[in-house]
């Protein structure tokens, strides 16, 4: 190697968080699974990599209506052991061996991949309502998951991710190529505290809300009528996995799925 | 006989289950062994304007540094043997023409120092407009692929007497066959090309002995064509190599033609020392051989029961920007487009095509998996078309033993009939009673209209 | 760093980034787990970390210190074959032998945590293992045949070649 990383091994969160500082200069790996990868295909060149595995920030707390989840948790932590739409998502990624090593927090920053947009958990976050707590210059800030993912991971260090606990949720995806292609398009939908929300992974860079299908459901449309709005919300793109075409015609029927599985009765 | 129906295990299954087998990346010489990297063009046409490795020659942990000029024969055709002319450098000389194409190679302590040097070797390009549809190829403005022209210019004999550009196949009378059709069903199939993935990637690994002979340990298929190779690029005869056949992780084709062993044998030769190269998975991809890509139009004379009296085909092979085993894919694929079907009349005309894209190799079926699924698809379109029942078109035209096939050969055990018999059976598709009692026997009775037997007994090639 | 493989424990000079795969095969020579793609994707390169089965392309060996790593193996010798990996070799459920190491701690993995999956769970569990020779449907035989109790004389089955050779308690 022309040059190795120094590699910081935080024992607590505090540790992590001091270690990261503003995060210049600095890869967080989580599970390894996005970053590792990178190195072997010569593709990542960082000087300093900060290890979460050993930090203390997994576990999943359940109490007063809240649902709590460290960064480090694994996917594979989330199935059963969270609601709905983010258990069966977190269920549809990979195989057991990846979702045993890959974490909340890293596919929370997982920008667009070369070929397709990545990041399975965000569209049922946007769903739940999350909040993300990170650290980084300025100390810690709470914000919501949409405004995060809007402004990218960089300079920040995701702690822990927070959210209501929904009254129903749900979750539906395309059917995908291979266990570890990334999902072809998902709909994500959650009765919160603040109403029904809808969200979308697959058709953009990150997950995205669908407002206007939430709109229309809440001035009385029907079901049919409200997953057709989705297209006024996101935009799909050809990529490595479908066409925008396709997409395009497969959303609105994916939403209708969706509300229907959540209770939404059929028009 | 104690062999024949029983249950044996695999002889090379113990080592498989247990981790024990050793495939050439497993193997570890007491000496060890440098690493090699390649230096790969990143475009899919370019002349080389200027090369200089000077710098990543001084780089640490760089042994040796490979280009055309230290090959002791730097083109050889895979072909050679059949008196097929040479057309691929082993390493670059002064142009490329497909993506990934070697054009020097590097040998070091690391993978690691080997892949820097590599990165540090200055090359400059002057990019050209490639050429990736086959069937833009014959254009008069198209890109020019090859220095033969943009398709094979010979099937058979030497250069110097290019002998026909194109494989043909005749057989019969076309003409009576479409004159006396009922209806004319055509199709168009492009079969695309396929990586063949195998979960090993090429590795190989070259010990140069004191004796002067050239051992590798290769991954190959086919153990003496790939010594063949080896031996002629080097310049030496067979017995100046020795290749030890290790486990091959998977190869489907693919594997026929690896130029890995040759440049990590070039490298051995020059760095005195052992040298493995392994490809990583993104080489695989990029780099290595894929099954051809296929144009084929067809048009079929049928009569409205379902007789396919004559078929017309012209096929583009998509052999990429080198020949390899192209003329013999192409040739393979012209025999066969009757599929399992005896058809009467036949013209079948294929072109060889090079373009910009990786070189096509072996690849399970060479060149006859594209026959059947257009002979296949084509039965299906006549039966959909005349309203029959495709089991009953494969039946009524299957290859019957004594049939000649439009390579003349004669069919001592066409197994058409009891296949698709099976098949029906298998997919609960209940035959007529005629088409249930049919067996592979010459043809003969009621099935069979007289004029089609007279039809039958014509014959002849091209 | 240390880590245990296959019952002995070996003290590392890989650097802390490197994957536990190639400290496993170049610093520790144990060969068993294979490179397939170094990216995940192919499942060659599963072992067993303190008993949950893993890529270990893409775990950094700063992750896994003072981990109980076993490969394919320490599941057993040719002789003294693990159930899974007489049941592969019984059911010719590895044909070039590339994805076998990857498939079989797999699926021992598997068993542990479900001793009787259906064939679709089979399935699932090995998703994200590539095998381009077998078609698959031989793999989730073998898996079957250990998960319903078939036991197999592993030494047997090696020695056997011009014999038959039949799984104990299988029915047919």
């Amino acid at each position: 190697m022309s040059h190795t990383p120094v590699v910081l091994t935080p024992a607590s969160a505090d540790q992590a968080v001091s270690a990261f500082g503003d995060g210049s200069g600095v890869t967080v790996i989580g599970g390894g699974t996005i970053v590792m990868p990178e190195i072997a295909g010569r593709r990542a060149s960082f000087s300093k990599a900060l290890l979460l595995s050993g930090a203390g920030l997994a576990g999943i707390t359940r109490q007063g209506g809240v649902v709590r989840i460290g960064a480090a948790t694994t996917l594979q932590a989330l199935i059963g052991a969270t609601p709905d739409p983010l258990s069966t998502a977190a269920q549809r990624v990979g195989d057991y061996e990846i979702r045993g090593q890959a974490t909340i927090g890293g596919n929370l920053c997982a920008g667009p991949g070369r070929e397709t947009p990545r990041g399975d958990l965000q569209a049922p976050l946007i769903a739940l309502a999350a909040s993300v707590r990170t650290a980084g210059a300025g100390g810690e800030q709470v914000q919501p998951v949409e405004d995060f993912l809007e402004s990218g991971p960089a300079g920040r260090l995701v702690l822990e991710v927070e959210f209501s606990e929904p009254t129903r949720g749900a979750y539906t995806s395309m059917g995908r190529p291979h266990t570890h292609v990334y999902t072809v398009l998902s709909v994500a939908c959650a009765e919160t505290p603040e109403g029904l929300r809808v969200a979308i992974g697959g058709a953009g860079p990150t997950g995205a809300r669908a407002p206007s299908v939430e709109r229309a459901l809440a001035d009385g449309a029907s079901v049919e009528d409200a997953a057709a709005r989705v297209l006024d919300d996101v935009e799909p793109q050809d990529d490595a996995l479908a066409s925008a075409w396709y997409r395009r015609k497969a959303l609105p029927a994916l939403v209708a799925r969706a509300l229907a599985d959540i209770g939404k009765e059929s028009g | 006989m104690k062999a024949i129906g029983a249950r044996l295990p695999r002889y090379e299954g113990a080592g498989h289950v247990t981790g024990q087998t050793l495939f050439v990346d497993d193997i570890r010489l007491p000496q060890g062994n440098l690493w090699a990297k390649a230096l790969r063009s990143p475009h899919h046409s370019a002349r080389i304007t200027s090369f200089d490795a000077s710098k990543a020659a001084s780089l640490p942990g760089v042994h040796a540094i490979i280009t055309h000029a230290d090959v002791p024969r730097n083109v050889f055709g895979h072909l050679a043997f059949l008196g097929v002319p040479a057309d691929e450098p082993l390493l670059a000389v002064d142009e490329v023409r497909y993506l990934g194409q070697p054009i020097a190679a590097v040998a070091a302590d690391s993978e690691e120092a080997a892949q820097a040097a590599v990165d540090a070797i200055e090359v400059e390009y002057e990019e050209r407009e490639p050429l990736f549809d086959m069937r833009k190829a014959f254009d008069p403005d198209a890109p020019k692929a090859h220095h033969w022209g943009n398709w094979l210019p010979y099937f058979g004999g030497e250069l110097e007497n290019a002998g026909p550009d194109r494989r043909r196949i005749r057989k019969g009378d076309l003409e009576w066959a479409f004159e006396k059709a009922d209806t004319i069903v055509k199709g168009v199939y492009r079969p695309a090309a396929i990586e063949h993935a195998p979960l090993e990637t090429q590795v190989a690994l070259a010990v140069p002995e004191p004796s002067g002979r050239m051992v590798v340990y290769s991954c190959t298929q086919a153990m003496h064509f790939s010594a063949g190779h080896v031996a002629a690029h080097l310049g030496v005869p067979l017995n100046g190599v020795k290749l030890v056949s290790s486990a091959v992780g998977g190869g489907f084709g693919g594997k026929v033609d690896s130029s890995s062993d040759t440049i990590a044998a070039v490298l051995a030769l020059k760095t005195e020392r052992p040298v493995k190269w392994r490809w990583t998975r993104e080489e695989e991809f990029l780099c290595s051989g894929t099954r051809a890509a296929w144009h084929i139009e067809v048009a079929d004379a049928v009569t409205k029961d379902g007789w396919i009296l004559g078929r017309k085909t012209l096929t583009l092979h998509d052999a990429g920007a080198y020949l390899r085993h192209s003329s013999y894919a192409t040739t393979k694929h012209t025999f066969h487009c009757a599929g399992a079907y005896t058809i009467p009349n036949v013209s079948f005309l294929a072109f060889a095509v090079f373009t910009n894209r990786v070189p096509s190799t072996a690849m399970r079926g060479f060149g006859v998996t594209s026959t059947s699924f257009l002979a296949e698809m084509q039965v299906n379109r006549i039966a959909k078309v005349l309203d029959l029942d495709p089991y009953e078109v494969r039946l009524k035209n299957a290859n019957r033993i004594g049939d000649t096939m439009p390579n003349t050969v004669v069919l001592k055990d066409p197994s058409t009939v009891p296949v698709v018999q099976a098949i029906a059976e298998h997919a609960g598709i209940e035959l007529a009673p005629e088409y249930k009692a049919m067996t592979w026997e010459p043809r003969t009775g009621a099935v069979l209209p007289e004029w089609l037997v007279e039809q039958q007994a014509k014959g002849g090639q091209d | 760093m240390k880590i245990t493989v296959n019952g002995a424990e070996h003290e590392l000079a890989s650097p802390p980034l490197t994957s536990l795969l190639n400290a496993l095969r170049d610093e520790l020579n144990v060969t068993g787990p294979k490179v397939g793609c170094q990216g995940g994707n192919c499942g060659t390169c599963t072992v067993l970390v303190d008993g949950e089965p893993r890529r270990s392309c893409l775990l950094p060996l700063a992750m896994v210190d003072g981990a109980e790593v076993t490969t394919i193996e320490g599941l057993g010798t040719p002789k003294r074959m693990h159930p899974m990996q007489a049941a592969f070799h019984f059911y010719y459920g590895s044909q070039c032998g590339f994805c076998a190491p990857g498939m079989i701690t797999a699926s021992v993995a598997l068993l542990e945590r479900n001793p009787n999956p259906t064939r679709k769970q089979i399935q699932n569990a090995l998703g994200g293992h590539i095998c381009r020779c077998t078609g698959y449907v031989k793999i989730i035989d073998a898996v079957e045949a250990v998960a319903r109790g078939e036991s197999f004389d592993g030494a047997e089955l090696t020695r056997s070649r011009g014999g038959e050779a039949t799984p104990k308690g299988a029915s047919a």
